[in-house]
């Protein structure tokens, strides 16, 4: 699924100097892995988040997703690489708060020109376990169930591999285990998911464990066996 | 993204936030709404001046030649102007000057008593030759014009407008009735159809005419004109016939330069095009005000759609995240200032169409609405969508995605 080789992220700062926040990372993850990154703040883990992801690419080195190197493609094929194959689920939700639980797990297909699938979103809500509350908007709803809508979201346009930033960091235990259970059951459907956190309780629901340290690959260990689909 | 979406996702986004909605429309609104009024109320002023023009002047295919270097103030009438026009000045002008159709020649004053009985008036008098009338495509309303033979034997008769009929018989059938001009007798023989009121409002029908031989020798004494009115064979001629009437006067009345003309050739037409001068500066001036309120509208767009992109930097994270590119951002923010000041347009187009509507009738004027500047305020309006909506989308379309999904 993810093949990253040597990669690399230098940004500069605003006095010009510059500031290394990968340092040649190389990581392999398998299609059906739920592999979770952990690591200081200022680690390097959101830079090597954003490279995964596709919203950044490394200053050097190649990052091939499912074959593709996506690291030498423009911003727009960017967008659509974001679009088809990841989908995101982010500490504080980000869901649009003027819009209903529906548009929002809707608003991927905005930018793929395929008709809204209405009876899709809302069986992703069903499997969310938010089917009656579909018409609320987002601000309506608690945190929880906000994360859920997100969770729906990013699986709308049905990409193979979710990236999770810290999903349950704005939650209470019990919101966050339910979440945490979702994204394991959305590991058994076979969809890879990378999730970065720091809470230890989180990083064990992962199979495997890799901890960035100053911006290179400290530990890649394996917590336990593969879960088979 | 396909247009419709896009549109549909920029109207449920104006829908959510109405107040700021309402702001970003005001001022387009304003603007368009000052500029379709104002536009259309001048426009129908226009078109009453132009109406009130034709009724004073008859026509719009003559000449008027006046005595005198045109510099005469108020209604020029046979005591107060330079004897300098003669009679024989009119069949000179129609023989002499190529294109030009026939001449009229009318004598005038305003200050001779008119009495039936008991009753007077003192109106316009016209001696006028007989091809008066039609030139002028004057009509009566009963009895008939003044004819050649009436000219011929300096006959007393007389055509009278409405309002000295009505004042002076009221009622009473004024035809072949005698009544007395300056004392001297004459009959009616035709009442002159309703002229309505001319420019600055004054009736057109407080007149009568006579023959302008019989005004000349039994009247006012005096072989002199006060106007001549030279009717054109074509109306596009009129600049070029004026030059030859000139030259031809300036060789009959002996003038050698540097002499200046001892009299005025004026057409009406560029009379009007004079008044409707004044009227377009100030209608420029206006409309100028109006696209001035316009652009502030559009600045208005613009600054509250800056503060939209920050507050929104988020939604526009999370837009790119989901695949996105900054071409569907731009489109989207562009259609929102677009549909924002369109409505606004729409919006103002009602009400100033109202308000011209308004503005007419308190005028007492039929309204009258300026299409072409209607569409000229809604491509006005569309136009400030999107010079004044591209920045801001461009802006938002640059948000950095990583940035705004940290905060």
């Amino acid at each position: 699924m993810i093949e990253a080789s040597h990669l690399s992220r230098t940004y500069t700062r605003g006095d010009g100097t510059p500031v290394t926040a990968l340092r040649d990372v190389s990581l392999a993850i398998a299609p059906g892995e739920f592999v979770v990154i952990r690591g200081a703040s200022g680690s390097g883990k959101s830079s090597l988040l954003n490279i995964l992801g596709c919203l950044d690419t490394p200053t050097s080195g190649s990052y091939r997703l499912g074959g593709e190197n996506v690291s030498a493609l423009s911003d727009n094929e960017r967008s659509h690489v974001r679009s088809k194959r990841i989908g995101f689920v982010f500490q504080n939700f980000n869901l649009l708060p003027r819009a209903t639980a529906l548009e929002n797990v809707e608003l991927p297909t905005l930018y793929t020109g395929a008709a809204p699938d209405h009876a899709r979103a809302r069986q992703l809500l069903a499997q969310v376990g938010l089917d009656g509350r579909a018409d609320h908007f987002a601000t309506e709803l608690s945190g929880g169930e906000q994360q859920r809508v997100a969770i729906a979201r990013a699986l709308m346009n049905d990409p193979p591999l979710l990236l999770a930033d810290e999903p349950t960091g704005n939650l209470d235990s019990a919101a966050g285990e339910s979440v945490m259970q979702l994204l394991t059951s959305l590991q058994r459907e076979g969809r890879t998911i990378v999730l970065v956190t720091h809470d230890e309780h989180v990083a064990s629901f992962a199979e495997r464990e890799i901890v960035i340290r100053d911006g290179v690959v400290a530990s890649d260990t394996r917590r336990r066996e593969r879960v088979q689909a | 993204m396909s247009g419709l979406r896009v549109i549909g996702a920029a109207w449920r986004s104006l829908t959510r936030s109405k107040l700021r909605t309402f702001f970003m429309m005001l001022g387009v609104a304003v603007g368009v709404a000052a500029l379709t009024a104002l536009a259309s109320v001048g426009e129908a002023t226009r078109q009453e001046t132009l109406r009130q023009f034709k009724r004073m002047l008859g026509t719009f295919d003559t000449l008027t030649i006046r005595p005198g270097a045109g510099s005469t103030r108020g209604m020029p009438s046979v005591s107060t102007v330079e004897p300098s026009l003669k009679f024989a000045d009119g069949p000179a002008i129609a023989e002499g000057v190529p294109g030009v159709l026939r001449v009229a020649q009318v004598q005038q004053t305003f200050d001779l008593d008119v009495s039936y009985r008991d009753e007077s008036v003192v109106p316009l008098v016209l001696g006028v030759s007989s091809n008066w009338a039609d030139i002028r495509d004057e009509a009566v309303a009963s009895g008939s014009h003044l004819t050649e033979e009436d000219e011929r034997a300096l006959a007393r008769v007389a055509v009278i407008g409405a309002d000295v009929a009505s004042v002076l018989f009221k009622g009473e059938d004024p035809l072949g009735k005698v009544i007395r001009i300056a004392d001297v007798p004459f009959q009616v023989k035709g009442v002159m159809a309703t002229r309505g009121a001319g420019p600055g409002g004054a009736s057109l029908d407080n007149m009568l005419v006579i023959p302008v031989t019989t005004a000349s020798k039994r009247l006012f004494n005096r072989d002199y004109l006060s106007t001549l009115v030279v009717q054109l064979r074509n109306e596009g001629d009129s600049d070029r016939v004026a030059d030859d009437v000139r030259a031809l006067l300036r060789e009959r009345h002996r003038i050698i330069p540097p002499a200046e003309d001892d009299f005025t050739v004026s057409s009406p037409r560029a009379t009007l095009a004079q008044i409707q001068q004044v009227g377009s500066t100030l209608s420029k001036i206006v409309t100028g005000v109006a696209a001035i309120a316009t652009l502030i509208g559009g600045a208005v767009i613009m600054s509250l759609m800056l503060i939209g992109v920050s507050e929104r930097r988020r939604e526009i994270g999370v837009r790119r995240a989901v695949g996105a590119t900054r071409a569907d951002i731009l489109a989207q923010f562009l259609a929102e200032a677009t549909l924002i000041s369109a409505l606004g347009g729409a919006v103002g187009i009602v009400i100033g169409a109202g308000g011209a509507t308004v503005g007419a009738l308190l005028q007492q004027l039929p309204p009258a609405y300026m299409w072409s500047m209607i569409g000229g305020a809604v491509a006005l309006s569309l136009a400030v969508g999107i010079v004044f909506g591209l920045y801001p989308a461009w802006k938002a379309a640059n948000v950095d995605p990583i940035e705004a999904l940290r905060s």
